[in-house]
């Protein structure tokens, strides 16, 4: 079945182990989420397992026409671009780098087109630079909600930082917290 | 844990406490005064959790990462860059994917230790998850 609700979440430097705080406590959501991470091939498939290990859905990485499904969280593997394809399906792309990084969370989140039904929540955590700026800017464009990472809890408060001063950011949190919203948004 | 530790500062005291404490812990770590000793070690054939001074002289944190990467040394390793500095400077760009994590000066040892061990479990395991795209 078709997801209708879809969780985005950027992040680079620092991302592991603030998506393990994410996921740590996080119930399954009625979404599917995909979490775009600068990291290089060799290494993706890594920290999905390890993030496997302490998620209550399953972590897997993301394969080229698969369809998504709610309840399963789905990591760009490193090497290419993915986008999504009628708000449902992955496409892996080749090119260059985007915000010197591939996979990019800006080309990530503008593949992801207005919902007839159904929520779009955009999340940028921990890392360096900006790439994810404008990628939650069109999020909250299509009608999405949008978190950013706070200060305390980043590793390099980079991307969260450029992400609030677009000013389209409605929460920014500790992941910890960020999981709590995420729960009474989509359980 | 079977994967080993790299210490790579150009501070001897950083590089003796941070050996003391994972020596402590019954991890194997190994020492670099800067970036050309660290690519000898990997050369050499070390692969593990690198924890990575940004500030060094000859060869800094960002070119050592840059030389890595370039002579194909990248697989099997986590690195983790150990900085006086909050934010990172520019130099950082381009190589960010290589970059696990970040401890800003002065670290908690206790703190280091459980990150550390944590990439350590994910280098441990070595069977490939899925395959991609």
């Amino acid at each position: 079945m078709i997801p209708h609700n879809i969780v985005i979440i950027g992040v680079s430097t620092g991302g592991p182990i603030a998506l393990r705080r994410l996921f740590a406590d996080l119930p399954p959501l009625n979404a599917a989420i995909i979490v775009v991470l600068h990291i290089p091939q060799g290494m993706d498939y890594r920290i999905a397992k390890g993030l496997d290990a302490v998620s209550s859905m399953p972590v897997a990485l993301a394969v080229n026409g698969e369809y998504l499904r709610a309840g399963h969280v789905y990591i760009a593997p490193g090497g290419y671009h993915l986008m999504l394809e009628g708000n449902h399906r992955i496409v892996m792309v080749e090119g260059e780098r985007v915000n010197f990084v591939q996979p990019s969370v800006d080309l990530a989140m503008k593949s992801i087109s207005r919902p007839l039904k159904g929520k779009i929540v955009g999340v940028v955590l921990t890392g360096m630079g900006k790439d994810g700026a404008e990628g939650i800017q069109h999020i909250k464009a299509i009608g999405g909600i949008t978190m950013a990472q706070d200060q305390d809890s980043c590793a390099i408060f980079g991307m969260p930082k450029a992400a609030a001063e677009t000013g389209v950011v409605d929460f920014v949190l500790s992941p910890e917290k960020m999981g709590k919203k995420l729960a009474s948004i989509l359980s | 844990m079977d994967n080993r530790v790299m210490i790579v500062d150009d501070n001897e005291f950083i590089r003796e406490s941070v050996e003391i404490l994972f020596q402590t812990e019954g991890i194997r770590i190994v020492t670099a005064e800067g970036g050309n000793k660290c690519l000898d070690h990997l050369e050499a054939g070390f692969r593990g959790v690198l924890i990575m001074d940004v500030m060094m002289p000859q060869l800094d944190g960002w070119d050592t990462i840059r030389q890595i990467v370039a002579r194909g040394l990248y697989d099997g390793n986590i690195i983790l860059m150990l900085t006086a500095k909050r934010e990172p400077d520019d130099n950082m760009a381009g190589i960010q994917q290589y970059v696990t994590d970040y401890v800003t000066k002065p670290f908690n040892p206790f703190e280091l230790l459980d990150m550390v061990k944590y990439y350590a479990t994910l280098l441990n395991d070595s069977e490939h998850y899925h395959d991609s795209p």
